[in-house]
């Protein structure tokens, strides 16, 4: 059984359609890359799996239990959690802290002592152990984006939910972080949508890619498939060019 | 955050004890005074459970100052029953219908809460002048022995009960999840925090005790009467206390009720200054507002790192 | 009692209905003012109320010694408003919001406290200056007479300068270039960089604006209320005023004059067929069903 399952998801602001009719499967453990143009819906799918937006029309089903509608708080605990694309710390608290009130709520520990264990546990992995005493508000744009993930994780969640992780780095710290997601990703096992403009990012984290456009998913399939699907090309990396 | 001991609780403690001793060994004017004082701090704690906890600024606090107020007055004129009994319908009042307003009105963000709570508030003092229960005018008054030291002590338990609360709340679970709320909310329930429940958690703490407060108040003025009831600048003062004292800490509200007390009250009241007073505390209030939001505790907190564990 | 009310002479309900909207516009006028800043700089001025008594007592005193009348005067305290307005955004409002896209829950807490420490500065100034003595101004053009319906003729003037004041923003709003800057400002800050325009002048210009027509609307309201100036009023008028904003819509300028018209005749009619304070009581509390059902205001 797939882990999530969208079918036919809608969602409207007002007049602007973002999601128009949205289905994909993402499989256990599976790794699955989301790319399409400024505005095609990306971060929308994800902020209505995550529930942080309720969907217009059509179902998510987490582990064959549907799940749309619910509070995103309510969908966390259930093992979804996912990132902003736009980093949203806790500013005032500490980068430990941050990371466990997410450890706290997400895997409904009783009291903050083994919450901030285990945000020190997290932080070791995605490499930020050096920086847990810093006041959140007062990191890098980049560390910001790593804690957004920092949090997701430690939330303890089955399925992430990354909204433009990779966005931003040097030819080098990508690849760091690329070696990164994979080593966290054998070790935990979760399963994965990665939205990314990032092409070499894409082609290197996931099994799979979707391809958004106005809404709509124009393709699917492995990513070697999706370089060279014409429609792909034409809607998307024609605009764009093929990004590194 | 975890394991240290608990200065600044067995520091606040100290100073309730050591203000316990004065009252029992002074006279009544001592007496009077300190209850005053903490009816103000019991103010202060009630609002700084939501507004200091959550930054959701409660215009409309004294609602639940008067619904404690008028539950003991009625309790005592009507029923003659003692004021204990006030005290406890008062509390048990302010903290349902913290909870009945909070489900409706903690949905609204940041203005729209405060103005929400305003309007409450003068919506309740039209609706207290309509039913006679309550009074003409909205005024009730009782005849009851003058017994300081048992009114001392009741406000005193109060704010004891407030200081332990605010402190266990700050550092446990429930503390971690408020602040997230406070700094971002939409992140904090996409970390796992429902803020709803946290935030009608802390509200009710907050309606409850300003409820238990507000009934100490009308016990020590013999009665109570609409318009001081509900006067808006009853919700100001417990904003000043708390924004001058550190908002959220457990030690602010103590130091800034202490301060805006004795400016109003022992300090600013020569005849020749009347009003003087409300100059200052709303002067204050600007000026701590625009240049130090976080009070006293912060400052202290900034330029006295080690200093820390005292008075958090 | 509410059956006698719609049973009795029709004439009365329409002398009274015809008040309520009158009242209506002078209450969205004042609210106007309140309007423009929440809109625009998203920041909303708890001291309002103050300012309109200001402007109330600014009308008195012009009566007093001049002998000016109300309509007069709005234009003296019009003046007076707009550079009070610039003195505001600079003492209390330019440290928050500059180099700010978004005003933060942070920052809105802070002026939301200040602002109300303005407030009890500013009424116990009053106080202690003007004493708490009511004070009015003997202003009566008359009364106009259609058929069996009496208007007064003060309030349909008020009436009618409060809609030219309220359609006046809308067309410079609407029409002129600063306008757009205000409406570029009020939709996303950088946008204002993007068409030439300093943020801070236009968010200044912006809440200058706003007290000129706050203080304006104060000398207005004296036609309405003939004995009711007085140093605390400010606190019944800032909450109707906040309520009206909230009904209309921050930001949209015919929103002042729907919620006042809105509260207007609720006021009006509530007081005829129950009592004042059951009219204040639903006035206020209208505001909430308004924000759970269109927190968007009313209009579209
Ligand atoms: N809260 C909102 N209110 C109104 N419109 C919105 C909102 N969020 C997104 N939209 C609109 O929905 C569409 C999809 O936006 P979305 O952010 O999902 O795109 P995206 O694929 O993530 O783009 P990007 O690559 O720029 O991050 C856009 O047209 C956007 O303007
Ligand atoms: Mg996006």
């Amino acid at each position: 059984m797939p882990a999530v399952e969208v079918s036919n998801l809608s969602k409207s602001f007002g007049g602007v359609q973002a999601l128009r009719g949205v289905s994909l499967s993402l499989g256990e453990s599976e790794v699955l890359g989301l790319i399409g143009p400024n505005g095609s819906g990306k971060s929308t799918l994800l902020n209505v799996i995550a529930g942080v937006q309720k969907p217009t029309s059509g179902t998510v089903k987490l582990g064959g239990r549907a799940i749309s509608g619910m509070r995103p708080d309510a969908i966390v605990k259930l093992g979804v959690a996912k990132t902003y694309q736009i980093p949203k710390p806790f500013a005032s608290m500490s980068v430990r802290e941050n990371v466990a009130v997410a450890a706290l709520y997400g895997r409904r520990l009783r009291s903050v002592g083994p919450a901030l264990e285990e945000a020190d546990r997290t932080l070791a992995i995605v490499g930020m152990g050096d920086r847990s005493d810093l006041a959140a508000g007062s990191l890098t744009a980049q560390e910001k984006k790593r804690l957004e993930l920092a949090k997701a994780i430690a939330t303890g969640a089955k399925v992430l939910l990354l909204d433009e992780v990779f966005a931003g780095l040097s030819s080098e710290e990508l690849r760091d972080s690329i070696a990164l997601f994979r080593k966290m990703h054998e070790e935990l096992r979760f399963s994965a949508l990665v939205v990314e403009h990032v092409m070499r990012a894409v082609l290197n984290v996931s099994e799979g890619v979707v391809v958004l456009e106005e809404g709509r998913v124009i393709a699917a399939g492995s990513p070697d498939q999706i370089v060279h699907d014409e429609r792909v090309v034409q809607a998307y990396l024609g605009s764009k060019g093929v990004g590194t | 955050m975890k394991g240290r001991t608990p200065f600044t609780l067995y520091g606040l403690l100290a100073v309730m004890a050591a203000l316990a001793a004065v009252a029992s060994f002074s006279g009544v004017a001592t007496t009077v005074l300190l209850v005053n004082l903490l009816v103000f701090a019991a103010l202060a704690y009630s609002i700084n459970f939501i507004t200091g906890m959550t930054g959701y600024v409660s215009f409309g606090h004294v609602v639940f100052m008067a619904i404690g107020s008028y539950s003991l007055a009625v309790l005592v004129s009507t029923y003659s029953t003692s004021p204990f009994e006030g005290i406890a319908l008062g509390a048990l009042l302010g903290g349902l219908f913290a909870l009945g307003i909070g489900a409706v009105t903690l949905r609204f963000r940041g203005v729209y809460f405060a103005i929400a709570s305003l309007v409450l508030a003068l919506a309740g003092y039209n609706l207290v002048l309509q039913f006679p229960q309550f009074g003409p005018g909205g005024e009730l008054i009782f005849y009851i022995p003058f017994q300081p030291l048992t009114v001392f002590f009741a406000i005193w338990g109060i704010v004891v009960a407030e200081i332990v609360l605010t402190f266990f709340v700050n550092r446990g679970k429930v503390g971690l999840g408020i602040r997230a709320i406070k700094d971002e909310e939409d992140a904090a329930a996409a970390a796992g925090v429902n803020p709803m429940k946290l935030k009608l958690y802390v509200y009710m703490l907050s309606g409850l005790f300003a409820g238990a407060a507000g009934a100490v108040f009308a016990w020590s003025t013999f009665g109570v009467n609409a318009s001081s009831a509900f006067d808006l600048t009853f919700s100001l003062q417990m904003l000043a206390m708390i924004l001058i004292g550190g908002m959220g800490t457990s030690t602010g509200p103590l130091l800034g009720a202490s301060i805006v007390y004795l400016l109003y009250y022992e300090l600013l009241t020569y005849p020749r200054l009347q009003g003087g007073q409300f100059l200052v505390v709303g002067a204050a209030v600007i000026v701590i507002a625009l240049f130090v939001p976080d009070g006293i505790v912060g400052i202290i907190r900034r330029k006295y790192p080690s200093l820390k564990p005292v008075i958090e | 009692m509410v059956a006698s009310y719609f049973l009795s002479d029709p004439s009365v309900l329409l002398s009274d209905l015809v008040f309520g909207l009158l009242l209506g516009c002078v209450l969205a006028v004042v609210a106007h003012g309140l309007n423009m800043i929440w809109g625009v700089v998203k920041v909303v001025n708890i001291a309002h109320g103050e300012f309109i008594m200001l402007g109330a007592y600014g009308a008195y005193f012009l009566n007093l010694y001049w002998g000016i009348g109300p309509l007069a005067s709005a234009v003296f305290d019009a003046a007076i408003g707009f550079l009070v307005g610039y003195a505001f955004y600079y003492v209390f409002l330019h440290r928050e919001l500059r180099g700010k896209e978004t005003v933060s829950l942070q920052s809105e807490m802070v002026t939301l406290v200040a602002t109300f420490g303005l407030s009890l500065v500013i009424s116990t100034l009053a106080l202690i200056i003007f004493s708490g003595n009511v004070v009015g101004i003997d202003y009566d053009p008359g009364t106009l007479l259609l058929g069996p319906v009496s208007v007064p003729l003060g309030g349909l003037y008020v009436a009618v300068v409060s809609i030219l004041i309220i359609s006046g923003t809308y067309l410079f709003l609407e029409r002129t270039f600063i306008g757009a800057a205000i409406r570029a400002y009020s939709q996303d800050v950088t946008a204002t960089e993007l068409i030439g325009a300093n943020p801070a002048k236009v968010a200044s210009l912006a809440t200058a604006l706003g007290f000129a027509i706050t203080m304006a609307g104060g000398a207005l309201l004296t036609v309405f209320i003939s004995v009711g100036i007085n140093p605390l009023m400010g606190t019944l008028y800032a909450p109707i005023s906040f309520v009206i904003v909230v009904m209309g819509g921050p930001g949209k300028m015919w929103g002042s004059l729907a919620g006042g018209l809105t509260l207007g005749i609720v006021f009006d009619v509530l007081q005829a067929v129950a009592t004042p304070q059951i009219a204040f009581a639903t006035g206020f509390l209208l505001l909430i069903p308004v924000l759970i059902l269109r927190p968007e205001g009313i209009l579209k």
